[in-house]
């Protein structure tokens, strides 16, 4: 089963070609997204349990107005923008890539509309099993579930 | 000199890293170079081994000189700014260098006062030094504008740097005092500058790398400290191939890009900080967010023209659309001196001295009656070609709209792509700022203000210096320095002005990071298999926004291997292209294991571009030798894990 939460925070960090694989401390269900993009055994990123939609990536309600949306990007961006956080942070352009991609997301009403009805409406009907955020299967992806991981950040 | 010695033989390994034929060149050039006014011996050890470390950075950060903390550790305790990056901008015609002192962006000047200087490298032949140099930030004494355009200096290498002889722009640039001589093949252009009566060859990077030595010196003078760090202006419409080539002759100057900033991004940074100030005086804003305020950027220069849209609120500048092309003064100019002179091509086919003398004659005196046009309704002009020509005559306004037409109409469109790209009309628009020298044509403003329906345009910004103060602002911001009163609170979050993507079966263009995309950046596309059993795939990298692979910039291009065996369209291979804040581009890519989602073999991870000079034949190469049989191709769009457009 595939978590959004683990998806939605790819503790992503290229750094050197020669990085050490975390090997077999998957707490990944999906071995692959090592392989994919190396990631650094020792990032000093947000557990990924922090934020399981893009309104907790921003920190708003999900019923935030555009402007909220924008002035929440910004507030983070000041914090988490590689320019800014380099000297401070391990992994900042995962994050910032991370706060864009929900800003980018919910500034735009149509992809909005699409987020709220495909991966919120499921948040809301799966509390009950505690699985916050699991994907429900979409028009586009129920025939190849395998590929969602990339969905949840909405590049 | 007891340092010398191993950093010699360092150089060596650097140098090859360095697949370019005039860095070792350049190296000698410098590291023998007494001419550099350094105030002591110590000098010319660091300028060595920063040079080296330089040239390991560019190849690869992991590499760490160990003598580069031993140089500057003595430095450490004379400024706490010692590696605070400047900011430059080398125009195509003027340059400036600034710096934030603290408190605010201070301007540096030359010898002679001047803020901006003329873009330029003297060549002379000086039998003591071989190759002594001379550009617009020398101590030394000035070279009239006669003397720069007498073939012997090379200037508008902004123009030529990292373009190949096949460029239009190449060719344009050959009414030029010095030669530029094209093969039409798809290398760097021949150019040389006139020394003792012979044409001595250069590069556009070898004389922007003597150009950069002599800024960092006047800098380094100046600020009492060493200079290693830069952020320089590029214009929106250079692609990477090009910045590499500006990375490379920083680097050959001893000067390591901390980032390379498009030209209208730097001055929408500043337009962040006057508004941040002015919110924090009027109180008004509430507290971080404000209300965002939309601005529309047009730099124009002597080479370039760029239009960004800019969205402003709290400090952060984000860049909603860049659109740029190589238009600027210089085709103005070519235009104003084509209408004077209709046969001034064939008049000038023929280099020797004299002709050379009087082409830079006309030149200036066009020159001059373009700068007046910007007052005046009609200029006189006077002048004396030295070969028994004389012209006299007068040019209109109108005549001078006329004859640059095609310029405004593409002025015109780049400003009408860009509020299209950033789903802006003219109402949305705030602020209209307007910089660079072409900004003060009467024609180009009116136009810009018109189709942005505004009546003024933004007040408070220097056309000629805003550009380089947002870099310097850029460079306290990147290197860590904060502000007590909050000058430096800022930040713009940049967007990468053209597509990247790879050429898939039939040359056409598969954008994977589409053009104006927020940086950083990581995105990726699944493609599949042309043929049966196909167990290898080219991933051949583009830049640029055309349809097909032709009308874009190659960056590079590697072979995936170890795609598991099956029939065609089934095997899938996943390209991911990765943008850090430094702007690096990085391309990952391998073959999944059929039906699941894991990796066949371990990724290829490839920095771009990798790609040299002749990189007009690779992509032509690449076709000859294998056809389609490395070809991919997209799969379907519902079988895309990419997000809901």
């Amino acid at each position: 089963m595939i978590s959004s939460s683990t998806l939605a925070f790819p503790t992503l960090r290229i750094r050197s070609p020669s990085l050490p694989s975390s090997s077999s401390s998957s707490s990944s269900s999906r071995p692959s997204r090592r392989l994919l993009w190396p990631r650094c055994a020792t990032t000093a990123v947000p557990p990924p349990a922090a934020a399981a939609t893009l309104y907790d990536v921003l920190g708003i309600p999900a019923s935030a107005t555009v402007g909220e949306v924008k002035a929440a990007y910004r507030r983070l961006a000041r914090v988490c923008h590689p320019d800014v956080a380099a000297a401070s942070r391990a992994a900042p352009a995962d994050e910032f890539i991370r706060v864009h991609a929900a800003y980018a997301t919910l500034t735009d009403p149509e992809k909005r509309a699409e987020y709220d009805r495909r991966v919120m409406a499921a948040a809301a009907s799966s509390m009950a099993s505690a699985t916050v955020g699991r994907r429900p299967p979409g028009p586009f992806y129920s025939s190849s579930p395998r590929r969602m991981w990339e969905t949840d950040q909405c590049w | 000199m007891p340092l010398w010695v191993p950093e010699r033989s360092q150089v060596a390994p650097a140098a090859c890293l360095s697949p370019s034929p005039e860095a070792p060149r350049a190296l000698s050039l410098f590291s023998s170079s007494s001419f550099l006014p350094l105030p002591n011996s110590q000098c010319l050890v660091w300028r060595t081994d920063l040079l080296v470390i330089s040239l390991f950075r560019m190849a690869e950060q992991p590499y760490t000189v160990a003598s580069d903390s031993e140089t500057t550790g003595d430095d450490k305790s004379q400024s706490a700014f010692h590696d605070l990056a400047i900011g430059i901008e080398v125009g195509t015609s003027k340059c400036s260098i600034a710096v934030w002192n603290g408190a605010q962006v201070e301007l540096l000047r030359n010898t002679r006062k001047q803020k901006s200087m003329r873009s330029y490298v003297m060549f002379k032949d000086d039998t003591s030094s071989g190759e002594a140099s001379s550009g617009g930030a020398s101590n030394k004494t000035a070279y009239e504008e006669k003397e720069i355009l007498s073939g012997s200096a090379i200037f508008n290498m902004k123009r030529l740097i990292g373009r190949a002889d096949t460029d239009p722009i190449v060719h344009a640039s050959k009414n030029l005092p010095f030669v530029v001589q094209t093969l039409g093949i798809g290398v760097k252009p021949f150019i040389a500058a006139l020394v003792n009566n012979v044409w001595r060859s250069t590069t556009p990077e070898e004389v922007l790398a003597i150009f950069l030595v002599e800024l960092k010196t006047m800098a380094e003078v100046q600020l009492k400290r060493l200079i290693r760090n830069v952020v320089l202006t590029i214009p929106v419409s250079f692609n990477r191939f090009q910045q590499i080539r500006v990375e490379r002759a920083c680097a050959m100057a001893g000067l390591h890009v901390l980032r390379l900033m498009p030209e209208p991004t730097a001055v929408a940074l500043l337009y962040a900080q006057q508004q941040q100030q002015q919110q924090q005086q009027s109180l008004h804003g509430g507290m971080g967010s404000g209300c965002e305020k939309v601005a529309l950027i047009f730099n124009m220069g002597a080479g370039y023209c760029d239009v960004a849209t800019t969205a402003t609120a709290g400090g952060v500048s984000q860049i909603k659309a860049m659109q740029g092309c190589t238009l600027g003064g210089e085709d103005i100019l070519k235009n104003v001196l084509y209408h004077l002179l209709p046969n001034f091509d064939s008049l000038y086919s023929n280099r020797d001295t004299n002709k050379i003398r009087s082409m830079g004659l006309l030149r200036i005196a066009a020159q001059d009656a373009i700068h007046r046009l910007s007052t005046q309704s009609s200029v006189q002009i006077n002048v004396d070609l030295g070969d028994g020509t004389k012209m006299q005559r007068v040019l209109h306004q109108s005549e001078f709209e006329e004859v640059n037409r095609n310029v405004f109409e593409i002025c015109e469109k780049l400003i009408k792509l860009c509020l299209a790209d950033s789903k802006l009309a003219a109402e949305d628009i705030n602020d209209v700022i307007l910089v660079g020298g072409c900004s003060r044509i009467p024609k180009i403003r009116s136009l810009v203000l018109g189709l942005c329906k505004k009546e003024k345009e933004y007040e408070g910004m220097d056309a000629l210096e805003a550009a380089v103060t947002g870099a310097a602002l850029e460079g306290a911001v990147a290197s860590g320095i904060t502000d007590p009163s909050g000058s430096l609170d800022m930040l713009t979050i940049q967007a990468t002005p053209l597509s990247l993507g790879i050429r898939v079966h039939g040359g056409g263009f598969v954008p994977i990071i589409q053009r104006n995309t927020a940086i950083p950046v990581r995105k990726s596309t699944i493609f599949t298999t042309t043929q049966d059993g196909q167990t290898e795939a080219l991933i051949v990298v583009y830049e640029g926004d055309g349809k097909m692979v032709e009308e874009n910039h190659l960056m590079g291009y590697f072979k995936v291997t170890a795609i598991p065996l099956a029939p065609k369209g089934t095997a899938e291979i996943s390209v991911c292209m990765d943008i850090d804040a430094a702007n690096t581009l990085r391309v990952f890519a391998g073959a999944m294991m059929l039906g699941t989602d894991r990796a066949n073999s371990p990724f290829f991870e490839v920095r771009m571009p990798t790609l040299d000079d002749a990189h007009g034949w690779c992509a032509q190469a690449l076709v000859k030798t294998h056809g389609s049989a490395l070809d991919l191709t997209t799969i379907p769009k519902e079988l895309q894990p990419q997000k809901v457009q």
